[in-house]
């Protein structure tokens, strides 16, 4: 077979497929043209601003849906916790909206401080390994309030930021974007949400309701509701045996200061990026300068 | 009358005896991978009947017209394609357009019925079945549209029944839906040779 014969063959396959080819493009791009769908190019800018984690702490079930949502109603702006205030702005910006300063982002603390050694045992638990299961349970550990540490709030953090050392879930705040999956997820209802207006803040880290030497009985570091830190600062209000900090308002002070020496458990501490150390109490030092 | 006999014993034929999805194993992936909720299941069909009826028309006209005539049967798979691959951007637009919840619930699945095996084995099989007139060929296609709507919705129905059975660990997720499947097309084999 020579190369004309090849030719001869060869081309009217050729002519066909580009007739047919062409005959389908004619067909297609009337059909896009009849049948285009204008996508609004904001909710594509929008998604692209986000921080695409799909966390779902903004309510919507992912980023996409979120640009959705927010695009058509911009009073949803700001829930997007991971992405924090720049992300809210640049969303804004793409929608042509202005800002007001929503106030400091949210960030959790875990209202107790008690780790293993410092808590009271009645038996050892061996049943399911969660907090929400072992919390079904009465006695599993002398405090009805405190934390479990199975870590059921390290499982819902999709950023890695908590971790159970020695018993007690810890934030860590370098890692921690706010978006609240582990507040939502204690069945003890321990970690709370607050506006952190400073790096690091004081709390009260315990929630103990029992009454004062009730909650000395079973813990070493809870608070026993004496109320001096209500003495030394208007920040604190005591309530039902235990202190409360007033974070709205929540200002570093002398106050405070004294109120964070004075307290006899050492159950106010600082949480937060740099935060200093609890302080170690006259009694423990004593101790563990009789150990060494 | 005989016309009409014969194109509705070929549709029954389609359907029941001959489906592709259950005696010829064609179409497999979208049968298991969109069969998780019946609402979905029945669009898929729907836009599978829409593309099948469409491309089994044009590649017949296709094929006796243009192919045969020039003696061009080597590009047969070629042009099938192409034909299959335009009717499903068409639908692919149309979805888009006036059924967007469902255009997000196929994702992948809807681009995927270019793909379809089913499609382009009803193509060829009408040639292999020396179907040589148009009518025949529109029915035939449109049954094996109907036939694999109607093999993905039972499916879709056993499946959503199936999330509240007790399966055993071992077998839960694609095996049991495999079974489900050698099950149901055991039940079809039943069918067979009714229609000589």
């Amino acid at each position: 077979m020579n190369y004309l014969e090849l030719w001869n063959s060869a081309w009217p396959a050729g002519l066909t497929m580009l007739g047919l080819g062409s005959g389908f493009s004619v067909v297609l791009l009337i059909a896009s043209v009849k049948l285009k769908v204008e996508v609004d190019p904001k909710i594509e800018q929008i998604q692209q601003a986000l921080p695409n984690l799909n966390c779902g702490a903004c309510g919507f079930a992912g980023c996409a849906q979120y640009a959705k949502g927010v695009s058509e109603n911009p009073e949803l702006l700001g829930r997007c916790a991971p992405g924090g205030p720049e992300t809210t702005a640049k969303i804004a910006g793409i929608l042509n909206l202005q800002i007001s300063d929503s106030g400091p982002a949210e960030r959790p603390i875990v209202h107790c401080r008690a780790q293993t050694a410092d808590k009271t045992y009645y038996a050892k638990y061996q049943g399911i390994a969660t907090c929400t299961a072992a919390n079904a349970l009465a006695n599993v550990q002398a405090c009805k309030f405190g934390c479990l540490g199975f870590g059921d709030c390290t499982l819902a953090c999709r950023f890695d930021a908590l971790d159970i050392i020695d018993g007690l879930a810890t934030v860590d705040y370098a890692k921690c974007t706010g978006c609240g999956a582990c507040s939502r997820t204690c069945p003890r209802n321990l970690i709370e949400m607050v506006p952190f207006s400073q790096d690091n803040m004081m709390t009260v880290a315990c929630s103990s309701k029992e009454a004062g030497k009730s909650t000395r009985g079973m813990c070493k570091v809870g608070c026993i509701g004496c109320g001096i830190c209500a003495k030394k600062s208007e920040q604190f209000t005591v309530e039902d045996n235990l202190a409360r900090l007033a974070y709205e308002k929540y200002e570093r002070t002398e106050e405070t200061e004294a109120a964070f020496n004075k307290c006899p458990t050492g159950v106010i501490i600082y949480v937060g990026k740099s935060a200093p150390k609890p302080r170690v109490l006259a009694k423990k030092a004593a101790i563990a300068n009789n150990k060494e | 009358m005989s016309t009409l006999n014969t194109l509705l014993l070929g549709f029954i034929s389609i359907v029941l005896i001959n489906n592709l999805v259950f005696t010829k194993f064609l179409g497999i992936c979208p049968y298991l991978g969109v069969s998780g909720r019946i609402d979905m299941a029945f669009g898929m069909g729907m836009a599978v009947t829409f593309v099948v009826t469409l491309s089994g028309t044009l590649t017949w006209l296709i094929d006796h017209l243009i192919l045969m005539r020039m003696g061009l049967e080597v590009t047969r798979y070629v042009c099938f394609i192409l034909v299959i691959a335009g009717a499903v951007q068409l639908v692919e637009m149309y979805v888009r357009k006036f059924f967007p919840s469902l255009y997000e619930s196929f994702g992948i699945f809807l681009p995927l019925i270019t793909t379809n095996c089913a499609i382009l084995g009803l193509c060829l099989f009408i040639h292999l079945w020396g179907i040589d007139n148009l009518p025949e060929a529109v029915v035939l296609s449109f049954g094996a549209g109907i036939g694999f709507t109607m093999a993905i919705c039972i499916m879709a129905g056993i499946r959503e029944n199936l999330n509240l059975a007790d399966v055993p660990e071992c077998l839960k997720g694609a095996p049991i839906t495999l079974i489900t499947a050698g099950l149901l097309t055991l039940a079809f084999m039943g069918f067979a040779g009714m229609i000589r």
